[in-house]
């Protein structure tokens, strides 16, 4: 790829790519379910991800799709979990503020395409031998690469020390054994569960019937 | 370094991967009728093609309106994850059938997208059990993914480099197994989720009935079992273990000895632990494994200084 024109096999590969990202990105919005449209809209970024690498950055390219297939993942969780649609089955519609979204997506489209088009880009070939990643790494961080490192590290660590600091359990851990085995309070402020919900005491053990012992 | 042609290289991956899932058949049978004391037998080497051709024979079963696209594509795509895994193995000093710069990341994300598809065969099917089966794999995989994250990079350090075949080179005269001794085990831990298999077996447990295979049967579900133990293979061979470095052989055999040596190992431990209760299993790889991982990694950037 550095230097030469690109061969057939990359054009072809270049418009596959662009048609199915483009087409699976268009199916988010049509679609009617919460996980569809997150791993649709995961097949676009991951087109997005193997045209970068057609156009040579190695690790910008799989870094795209390592990301997004996480993050696409964690946040179909979310979505399922957080909204009122069980398992993510129910149709719903996957739009909302349409119009505002049609203008804003128009002129950002507008705005790229004018770049692509009238963008004057270098032409610089790339030695195949070059270290395109160490490149990467120092032009991104320079010489603060120890600083950003240690700092990635102790988030990730804050992050999931809060999370356990702030995380109620509820089969294994405290007394209060039965949250999240129970229906949520009719009235939270009276503290009153639907009848006949709670008969004996809490924490006595055998209450959702998840059953994941092997 | 790889000189392979276009053609070749998906020819000797598929060469070598289903190798690899006659091998991890055999062995897992073997080890099975090992810990019962059934006594082994010649029997176990042609079982796997009697399973086959029994699970083939039958009927692949309907559920109501399932997600027929993601259904058919979920096995396609965790037997393409386990080849592409299986590329990245560094074979001799000179050759990876797929030799890419940031080959670790590129296992990091063979490793996320396994979730993705190991999800999707449940969710797809639209019915009951596969579906718990899929959202209680993915609280599992979740949290074993970051363990990999740092383990994977801690095996980078020494080696100055993402690609694996420099990572095998770091390891001359030291193994990683030996430098950071608490990365072989974590990673073992990753292998089993991802093919979910024994203690980690979630998936398709039969406590759920079959998890995610429930309502599969027929070609899809030979697809799947297939996609299973390539991707145990695939996790085997990149244990690495030194790759091809060792005495008298070549290194090519060098690495399948030492992927066949994991595959025993990781198949006796799914004939030996019970499967562990999901819950309990997320809060330990949070506050237990997750540190350790750290401190893998510590120790791995302690020792490059």
């Amino acid at each position: 790829m550095s230097g030469a024109q690109p061969s057939l096999v990359v054009h072809g590969a270049f418009w596959v790519f662009a048609l199915v990202a483009v087409v699976s990105g268009w199916r988010v919005f049509r679609t009617d379910s919460m996980v569809r449209a997150t791993f649709l809209l995961l097949a676009s970024f991951l087109n997005v991800g193997a045209i970068l690498l057609l156009l040579g950055g190695a690790y910008l390219g799989i870094a795209l799709l390592f990301m997004m297939t996480v993050e696409m993942t964690v946040m179909a969780v979310f979505m399922v979990a957080f909204m009122m649609n069980p398992a993510g089955l129910n149709p719903m519609s996957m739009v909302h503020q349409p119009r505002v979204a049609a203008v804003a997506g128009w002129a950002v489209f507008a705005g790229g395409a004018a770049v692509a088009v009238w963008g004057r880009f270098p032409r610089r070939p790339l030695d195949p031998a070059a270290d395109v990643i160490g490149a990467l790494g120092t032009e991104l961080m320079g010489r603060s690469m120890l600083i950003f490192e240690t700092a990635g590290v102790a988030l990730v660590a804050t992050m999931i020390g809060s999370v356990v600091l702030s995380s109620r359990r509820s089969r294994f851990g405290d007394e209060a054994g039965d949250i999240g085995s129970l229906p949520p309070m009719l009235d939270s402020a009276a503290g009153t569960y639907p009848p006949g919900v709670v008969s004996e005491p809490a924490g006595a053990g055998h209450h959702g019937s998840h059953g994941d012992h092997s | 370094m790889s000189g392979l042609a276009v053609w070749a290289a998906p020819l000797l991956v598929a060469v070598l991967l289903a190798g690899g899932v006659y091998a991890a058949a055999v062995i897992d049978l073997a080890t099975g009728r090992s810990v019962a004391g059934t006594g082994l037998g010649p029997s176990a080497l042609l079982q796997p093609f009697r399973r086959a051709a029994l699970t083939v024979v039958q009927r692949p079963s309907a559920t109501e309106r399932p997600d027929v696209v993601m259904w058919l594509l979920a096995p396609a795509l965790y037997l393409g994850l386990a080849a592409a895994g299986l590329a990245l193995v560094p074979l001799s000093p000179t050759f990876a059938i797929a030799d890419v710069q940031a080959g670790i990341v590129v296992w990091g994300t063979i490793e996320s997208l396994v979730i993705v598809a190991i999800f999707l065969h449940g969710w797809s099917a639209n019915s009951l059990q596969p579906l718990l089966a899929a959202y209680r794999f993915l609280a599992v995989g979740v949290s074993y993914l970051l363990l990999s994250m740092f383990v994977l990079i801690a095996a980078a350090i020494p080696a100055e480099s993402l690609a694996t075949g420099q990572i095998v080179v770091s390891q001359h005269g030291l193994w990683n197994v030996v430098r950071q001794p608490l990365g072989l085990p974590l990673f073992l831990i990753v292998a089993l989720g991802s093919a979910t298999w024994g203690p980690l077996n979630v998936a398709d447990g039969t406590d759920l009935a079959g998890g995610t295979t429930a309502e599969v049967s027929g070609m899809p579900l030979l697809m799947w079992r297939a996609a299973r133990l390539a991707m145990l293979t695939s996790f085997a061979a990149t244990v690495f273990l030194g790759g091809w470095q060792g005495p008298w052989l070549p290194g090519p055999l060098w690495v399948a000895v030492k992927t066949l040596l994991v595959l025993v190992v990781l198949a006796a431990a799914g004939h030996r632990f019970a499967r562990v209760p999901t819950e309990r299993f997320v809060t330990i790889c949070w506050v237990v494994l997750l540190p350790l991982s750290f401190v893998d990694l510590a120790v791995a950037g302690v020792g490059a200084l």
